[in-house]
């Protein structure tokens, strides 16, 4: 060993700390309660829409919440691992669910240029409403994994930011979900799925920035 | 590989808790396992730079191991990332030899090494981007060397790096 590394580790050494290491249950477990905090702030703002839980609702309002909420818990759990790198982890499975979530939006306009009825898409009066709630409801989420894998070695900050944007767009989503009245296939595909999409491009972009290192 | 493997796992969860003798020889089997990880796609001259830049590395985020995660393949996720970015940053004329010394590495070669080896990344880039990035820069060729060499046009070789750096920028926690 050179004489420059042992006296670089020297001087590491004299300087070390004891560490609390980023374990994964820690971070699923912040992400959990950052979500659980954006479905408080829609229920305390908003309120629950009595006929979701009573089970009143179409089945997509159930399939389309559902998916989100499957796909923000998967982009969660990648993202958090993604702080802690190793070579042989792979982080494929949230693209599945990315995948399964854009079968929502495609099926809307297929049915709509069907039917010849794109105006419910294109004008449906509460969907910019709905988008803004959830996006507001996503930024715990955000803030939370942004803060986790800063704290992290993530080596591919580009993926990890895209990660967390999608995770915390699905989740508030799936938490403005909760109060949102509206159980048509048309506002369910296009307005609640936008923020997973929105997310993603700003984690992609922004978060990203900040998770280099 | 295994009880080395093993041994430097419970080294560095030592570490985490403030054992500074564990840590000090961490840090020293670190230092030797990534002179001998760099060796067939660094330039001798700079191994113990980028070394160092790995140490410091782990140093600054060693909390990001996480004690149920075996050791060597989060050292070699944060080698690969500072390889990559190094690559993105030198460019130099006068550094081109390569120490070569397989008989050494093929010796202390095994399973683990070969999964997280550089070798596998550049196996996953084109022809032409990997003899792009090792003609400009590993060897230190000027782009219209590369390209004189090579057969491609300089701008294929600008190309081609700029492509082929992206790609291994993604292939960092790849191990097939």
């Amino acid at each position: 060993m050179s004489r420059v590394n042992q006296t670089l580790i020297d001087s590491m050494v004299d300087d070390m700390q004891p560490v609390a290491p980023l374990r994964a249950n820690y971070g699923w477990a912040l992400v959990a309660a950052a979500a659980a905090i954006g479905a408080l702030g829609v229920w305390l703002t908003a309120g629950l829409w009595r006929g979701g839980y009573r089970g009143d609702a179409e089945a997509i309002f159930y399939a389309a919440n559902g998916m989100l909420l499957v796909l923000g818990a998967a982009a969660s759990a990648s993202a958090v691992v993604m702080a802690s790198p190793g070579v042989g982890t792979r982080h494929d499975g949230p693209r599945w669910g990315m995948a399964m979530l854009a079968v929502l939006p495609l099926a809307a306009v297929v049915s709509a240029l069907a039917k010849g009825s794109t105006g419910a898409i294109l004008n449906d009066p509460y969907g910019l409403e709905c988008m803004a709630h959830a996006l507001v409801a996503s930024s715990a989420t955000a803030i939370a994994l942004t803060l986790w894998l800063r704290r992290g070695a993530p080596v591919n900050p580009r993926n990890a930011g895209m990660l967390a944007g999608v995770a915390a767009g699905a989740l508030g989503s799936a938490a403005y979900g909760l109060s949102c009245p509206i159980d048509t296939l048309e506002h369910l595909a296009i307005w609640h799925t936008l923020p997973v999409l929105i997310g993603g491009v700003v984690g992609r972009y922004a978060i990203a920035r900040v998770l280099s290192w | 590989m295994k009880s080395e493997e093993a041994t430097l796992a419970r080294m560095m969860r030592a570490a985490q808790t403030g054992d500074k003798r564990a840590y000090a020889v961490l840090l020293s089997e670190s230092s030797a396992w990534l002179a001998r990880y760099y060796r067939r796609r660094v330039p001798a001259p700079q191994i113990d730079d980028l070394v160092q830049e790995v140490l410091m590395a782990v140093h600054a985020k060693r909390a990001s191991y996480d004690p149920a995660r075996p050791f060597l393949p989060w050292l070699a996720a944060i080698a690969r990332y500072r390889w990559v970015d190094h690559l993105r940053k030198v460019y130099r004329a006068d550094e081109t030899e390569l120490f070569d010394d397989s008989a050494v590495q093929d010796s202390e070669e095994d399973v683990v090494i070969a999964r997280v080896s550089l070798e596998r990344m550049f196996g996953a880039l084109s022809d032409n981007q990997a003899t792009a990035i090792e003609l400009v820069k590993i060897e230190g060729h000027s782009v219209r060397d590369a390209a004189h060499k090579s057969g491609q046009s300089e701008s294929a070789i600008k190309v081609n790096i700029h492509r082929g750096l992206k790609k291994l920028s993604a292939l960092i926690e790849k191990a097939e």
